[in-house]
């Protein structure tokens, strides 16, 4: 797993991740967004483009990184996922917490 | 008779971990181009998540040795798993989500959701794992 933070809009964060989000990779996804949040970006959009498998455990790592970005005020959004990820959101009911943006640049277009 | 489709790896942790499975997984699409996208992601979300949980309740510090086979037939596929960890304690009565905020307990009512048939042994000091997921026409 490969990722990058872009800042956008001073309070904004983009995580763009690349490769697998699962059990090897999750601890670091959640400490980037941990990490965001308490330098001031509290609003994260994660960019699951790139990301061709998540499992529970990279799930837990975005719930982690909602619930600290929420509690700072701001929130984290899902954007573009692949059918993969789509399915677990989808079967874990995390669809509806975790509604998916089209895009990274539009997550927090209407707030 | 024609000899079954069956691929193996048996992985050791540490320091092998959850990406050998995928490397299995992708030689057994490789030899299955016709399997549909939901049926090859659900059979793989279930099997990285079997073997995740049986990764992650190892004894700390102890190393657990994971036998993992699949098979193909015509119309499902099966993966079992057997492993050198400490006796599963798992309920496989069918399990609900956790609540939305929690960030753990969706693995086996994922796995649940993703496969037909999902089966816990204990033989000996060995755990044994079958799940099956029936194709879709």
């Amino acid at each position: 797993m490969e990722f990058s933070i872009v800042d956008r809009d001073g309070d904004i964060a983009v995580l763009r991740l690349n490769g697998r989000l699962n059990m090897v990779s999750a601890g670091r996804v959640r400490d980037a967004v941990a990490t965001a949040v308490a330098d001031g970006r509290s609003r994260v959009v994660v960019d699951l483009t790139r990301v061709e498998f998540m499992d529970s455990s990279g799930l837990g790592a975005l719930v982690s990184g909602m619930k600290a970005a929420r509690l700072a005020g701001g929130d984290l959004r899902i954007a573009s996922p692949t059918e993969q990820v789509k399915l677990v959101l989808q079967l874990t009911n995390m669809d509806r917490v975790l509604p998916a943006y089209d895009d990274a640049e539009t997550a927090f277009a209407n707030a | 008779m024609p000899e079954l489709p069956q691929h193996v790896l048996t992985l050791s942790s540490p320091p092998d971990d959850i990406d050998a499975v995928h490397d299995l997984l992708a030689e057994v699409w490789m030899q299955l181009p016709t399997i549909s996208k939901t049926d090859r992601h659900s059979f793989e979300t279930a099997l990285i998540e079997l073997t995740a949980n049986v990764l992650r309740h190892a004894d700390p510090g102890k190393e657990v040795t994971c036998r993992v086979q699949v098979e193909t037939f015509a119309d499902r596929i099966e993966a079992t798993l057997s492993d050198t960890g400490a006796a599963g304690e798992v309920e496989l009565i069918e399990r609900d989500m956790p609540h939305s905020l929690s960030e753990s307990g969706r693995g086996i009512p994922l796995i649940q959701a993703l496969v037909d048939e999902l089966d816990y042994s204990r033989v000996g000091a060995t755990n044994m794992w079958r799940m099956t997921r029936w194709f879709q026409l």
